[in-house]
């Protein structure tokens, strides 16, 4: 431990010496590890990236090109290298996009740390430039970036797909970016329209039929069979739906119970009981007129029994058990009803109304769909199919993914090219405002500026072009004042990349980089790690 | 003739020399492990838990450090503690107060070296300390009078608290957090009513102060989301089920009606209890344990704002603030002190939904929420802030502001060097070295920036020899600089703090010579 080295310490000037090896140590340690982190997930950067098959303790087998997703399935130790992980996934819960981006770029600021730090430039300096850098950084961003409208549904569209295009879903975009814009169209509320709260969308996956499937649903999707047990009807138009918290199925209280049967008469009777008992409750459901039930699930007893299954069938009741309590808020909201907690409360106007409940059969499963809600509350059902696992997986990432940049455009409202332009300008104004500063900091931002210059390299690099040739190009022809010029991977050429369709959320950029930032000199500072309990 | 053995086996005695030497490095070591985190250059430790998660935690505060240490040393845990009881008593010096207490056992090995007796240097370092606290009583600057003249300098504290910390960037802002929500606590030293709140997400500048107090939860379904005068009934009870506690309670029944009937009476019993509350008048319920869907269905049908398994912690605090009392039998509605505020509603920060109270009835209580890129951000904002609200609350109390800096370090070492050559006998030996001890501060201040600190300490000693000299280490521009002029202030109750506690931790790891180490307690072979 620290004790031991640090032991008797004679002179103060032989032991500063080695303390100052010991920590110079230790950062290295930190900034390579870190690196490495870095480095692991570079190759999935942009368009072309590649994708990485994670395989998890349990077994489980996971592709993806989502930077979030792969670090954290890593599951690192060294404590710089899980500050990385924390970043992405800060980056994931600022932006929801650019996860990779972001480790990238802080690997990438490492590195030139330390070629600054084997200079002799004290750590702190070098923090407090990078701060300044990044603040000049987001400046000139925003000074870039083209103001959108939400109307302007084909801005918005692109943005998702240029969000998606770099997934495995990627040939899917056509029909994915839309459709994410329009979910998060449809949740915004008219009152507070900065604001999207992506818990109103949500996302069932469905096994079978391919991504191509995929679709919008304006109501509630089930991934429940209704329960046809004892022959209930699986389809109901105008259907009354309700929300129940309470059970259809012989009484049960608290305090623990026992029935003590003393004769065969009494058996009889018993059962007979039970039956009136479940009876009567239906009496009262179909006394309002409700036709479908969604019932809570409960740990405490059963929600259904045969029974009671039998009796709804009969009263002509489509039955959905085994709701989550959490999902609860999600479907009242939805159906603009309100949860029932006891047969005494069920009534008339606590009922939520839809032209047609239906089981739908899909691949393997079934799903029950609710559609033609009357006033739908703001919430949209995305049905989201695969041919496996895996590919279901990634798509609900990248759907994910897709629906973070329509929600940063909406909160935001500011477009920026994609393709690595706003890097290379980045990195070419800072580049000429080091040139203005004095000292130490000059050095250190135009470091920052050269570290920027990662995005575009690794972009091309991935896509399989000359990495060098095509930064230089790009340098030169933003140097010219074509402050959108972007590498096109598509056509593995130079051209303007707003004009290609590749545009991104302002806020994905913004934040990419402070945060990189932030993270970076984070780890600057730190000198030492102390092992505790 | 064999000794007989007076200690267990196991158990170990160091004596004499040996034992001050173990002490010595020992508190030596753990100096020299937390004082680069000194001053605003300082650097960050990584504390690696070796214990469930491995989690990380990235901290420059002392206190902080030093808490979570695995210790072996007594020396070492003596000083671990006097960081502690500096951290209670004004939060801030942390660092600074383990530094000074090390370097001065530093000055005392050499002087022990030199065969000086420990009693000798305990009375110098005695009479020094007391030499160096006049001599900032002398030059404390105390704006009680003047309103505004303190606010600036509750400001100057915050901002050199901060400048040391993860919040350096965004200083003033927090400053102006800071020493607003000490304001409103008009003179106590209850932070208990500032609430620290913290969200992932946004960066740092998009932190701010909110008037009233926040809960973190969520208001139950079908419930009005927005109440207007609201009348708060905070409570702790069972809103699950009335369960007879006796074990092994069962009822026998021997037919299925008559399980509905006792079912249905149980639910009677609970819509009683819904009843009972609601006759308090009330339009808000807060309840530390669950709610059941029954319940939160009847108090959704009266159109009441139940909130469910609000923490001990926050209901505490809602009481506090909104003036009413935990309740947790509804008979006696009179007997009860409801709470109040103005307004409830639903907000949201981030991507998370908090219920806002504003306008409540204690004015002092307010809410700091933090956002930042991350957890460690956060958790290190935090720590930062709690100092630098300590410190402010302090010194609403005990006004008196020294300069920073180093400056106060510089004012009694020179004080303390007069005394030395004042004295006469052995003991000047002992009261030089404090000063040397004291001058360490400013030149770790300055190695930690990575600035000359040799050449740096000679000039602000040079510069201290004048009178009245405001001069101390400006660590941004790497010279000499006018403190007053820079802005850069001290509570005095933190630097008092720090030379006393520093001076009797040294004292007492000094006049001991024996260590005895008890044997571990055997434990039970578990093979």
């Amino acid at each position: 431990m620290a004790a031991v080295t640090a032991a008797q310490p004679r002179s103060s000037k032989t032991e500063s010496y080695v303390d100052n090896k010991r920590k110079e140590d230790i950062r290295h340690a930190n900034i390579n590890a870190a690196r490495a982190v870095a480095d692991a997930v570079r190759t999935s950067l942009g368009p072309k990236g590649m994708d990485k098959m994670i395989s998890t303790a349990n077994g489980e087998v996971i592709i993806t090109n989502d930077g979030a997703t792969i670090l954290n399935k890593m599951e690192v130790l060294q404590p710089a290298a899980k500050m990385l992980v924390d970043l992405s996934k800060s980056q994931d819960s600022a932006a929801g996009d650019g996860t990779t981006t972001v480790v990238v770029i802080a690997g990438a600021l490492l590195k030139q740390c330390l070629t600054l730090l084997s200079n002799g430039i004290h750590p702190t300096v070098i923090s407090d430039s990078l701060h300044k850098a990044s603040i000049k950084a987001v400046d000139v961003l925003t000074a870039m970036a083209v103001p959108l409208e939400l109307s302007d549904h084909e801005s918005l569209i692109k943005s998702a797909s240029t969000s998606l295009n770099s997934k495995v879903v990627s040939q899917y975009s056509t029909l994915l970016a839309p459709l994410a814009v329009d979910s998060v169209l449809s949740v915004v509320d008219p009152a507070k329209p900065d604001m999207v709260d992506l818990r109103d969308i949500k996302i069932v996956k469905k096994l079978g039929g391919t991504v191509d499937d995929t679709q919008l649903v304006k109501g509630l999707v089930f991934d429940k069979k209704a329960s046809h047990a004892a022959g209930g009807p699986t389809r109901m138009e105008n259907a009354k739906i309700a929300v129940i918290q309470f059970q259809i199925s012989p009484p049960k209280t608290d305090i623990e119970q026992s029935i003590v049967v003393s004769d065969y008469t009494q058996m009889d009777r018993i059962l007979k009981e039970e039956r009136n008992y479940i009876l009567g409750m239906i009496k009262k459901i179909k006394a309002t007129g409700c036709n479908v039930l969604l019932i809570q699930k409960s740990i405490l007893r059963d929600a259904v029994t045969d029974l009671s299954l039998h009796y709804l069938a009969k009263a002509k009741i489509m039955v959905v058990k085994d709701v989550e309590r959490e999902d609860i808020e999600f479907i009242t909201k939805t159906l603009n009803c309100l949860p029932i907690a006891n047969i005494e409360h069920f009534r008339v106007e606590k009922l939520g109304h839809a032209d047609l409940v239906e089981e739908v059969s899909l691949g393997d499963g079934k799903i029950v769909k609710v559609t033609g809600i009357k006033d739908m509350g703001r919430t949209t059902t995305v049905l989201v199919r695969g041919s496996n696992q895996l590919v279901l997986d990634e798509a609900e990432r990248s759907l994910h993914d897709a629906l973070c940049v329509v929600r940063c455009l909406v909160s935001k409202r500011f477009l920026i090219a994609g393709g690595g332009a706003p890097e290379i300008e980045l990195s070419r104004q800072l580049g000429a405002w080091s040139k203005v500063l004095h000292g130490m900091e000059g050095y250190c931002v135009r470091s920052f500026a050269e570290a920027l210059e990662v995005v575009p390299y690794t972009l091309a690099e991935n896509a399989g072009l000359n990495p060098i040739a095509v930064v230089t190009e790009l340098r030169n022809r933003h140097a010219q004042g074509e402050i959108n010029a972007g590498i096109n991977v598509r056509k593995g050429q130079i051209t303007n990349i707003l004009e290609e369709n590749v545009v991104q959320p302002l806020l994905v950029s913004t934040s990419a980089i402070t945060l990189a930032t932030e993270c970076v000199r984070m780890i600057l500072k730190i000198d030492d790690i102390v092992n505790v309990r | 003739m064999a000794i007989e053995k007076i200690l267990k086996d196991d158990a170990s005695e160091e004596k004499g020399e040996r034992a001050r030497m173990a002490s010595f490095v020992g508190a030596i070591a753990i100096t020299d492990l937390v004082k680069t985190t000194l001053g605003p250059k300082g650097m960050d430790k990584i504390l690696q838990s070796t214990g469930r998660g491995n989690e990380v935690t990235v901290t420059n505060d002392g206190a902080t450090i030093l808490k979570s240490l695995h210790i072996d040393n007594p020396a070492a845990k003596v000083l671990i503690d006097i960081s502690k009881v500096q951290d209670d008593e004004v939060g801030d010096g942390t660092t600074s107060v383990v530094v000074l207490a090390g370097e001065l056992l530093r000055e005392a090995e050499k002087l022990v070296a030199a065969k000086i007796h420990p009693m000798t240097i305990i009375s110098g370092y005695r009479m020094a300390a007391e030499c160096a606290r006049n001599a900032l009583l002398q030059r404390v600057v105390d704006n009680k009078e003047n309103a505004e003249k303190f606010k600036s300098d509750l400001m100057k504290i915050a901002m050199t608290t901060l400048s040391s910390k993860i919040l350096s960037q965004d200083k003033e802002h927090f400053a102006q957090l800071a020493v607003d929500a000490v304001m409103r606590l008009k003179g106590s030293t209850n932070l208990e009513a500032i609430q620290i709140i913290k969200k992932p997400g946004g960066s740092l500048k998009d932190s701010f102060l909110d008037e009233g107090f926040i809960l973190d939860k969520k208001i139950g379904l079908g419930q009005p989301k927005r109440i207007e005068n609201a009348k708060i009934l905070v409570a702790n009870t069972a809103m699950d089920t009335d369960k007879v506690k006796i074990y092994g309670a069962r009822v026998c029944v021997d037919s299925m009606s008559k399980v509905a009937e006792i079912e249905g009476a149980e639910k009677e019993k609970m819509r009683e209890k819904v009843k009972k509350i609601l006759g308090h008048g009330i339009n808000c319920f807060v309840n530390r344990q669950l709610i059941y869907n029954f319940p939160e269905e009847l108090f959704a049908d009266a159109g009441i704002l139940a909130i469910e398994h609000a923490d001990f912690d926050g209901i505490e605090r809602l009481a506090l603030v909104t003036g009413g009392e935990i309740a947790s039998t509804f008979d006696n509605p009179e007997s009860v002190k409801l709470g109040h505020c103005k307004l409830i509603e639903e907000i949201m920060i981030g991507e998370d939904k908090l219920i806002h109270f504003s306008g409540v009835e204690m004015g002092q209580a307010c809410t700091i929420v933090l956002r930042g890129a991350s957890h460690h951000v956060l958790d290190e904002a935090e720590r930062s802030l709690h100092d630098a609200l300590c410190v402010l609350s302090q010194t609403v109390n005990d006004t008196r502001v020294l300069l920073g800096g180093g400056w106060p370090e510089m004012v009694m070492a020179k004080e303390v060097d007069e005394l030395a050559r004042k004295t006469p006998g052995k003991k000047s030996h002992a009261i030089e070295a404090f000063s040397r001890a004291l001058v360490a501060i400013p030149t770790i201040i300055a190695d930690n920036a990575g600035l000359d600190s040799a050449d740096l300490v000679a000039k602000l000693r040079a510069e201290h020899h004048k009178e009245g000299c405001n001069a101390g280490i400006d660590v941004i521009s790497g010279s000499v600089g006018d403190m007053a002029e820079l802005g850069i202030s001290e509570a005095f109750k933190v630097k008092q703090a720090v030379l006393l506690s520093a001076t009797e931790a040294a004292e007492m790891i000094l006049r001991v010579d024996e260590i005895i180490t008890c044997a571990p307690r055997k434990r039970e072979d578990r093979m």
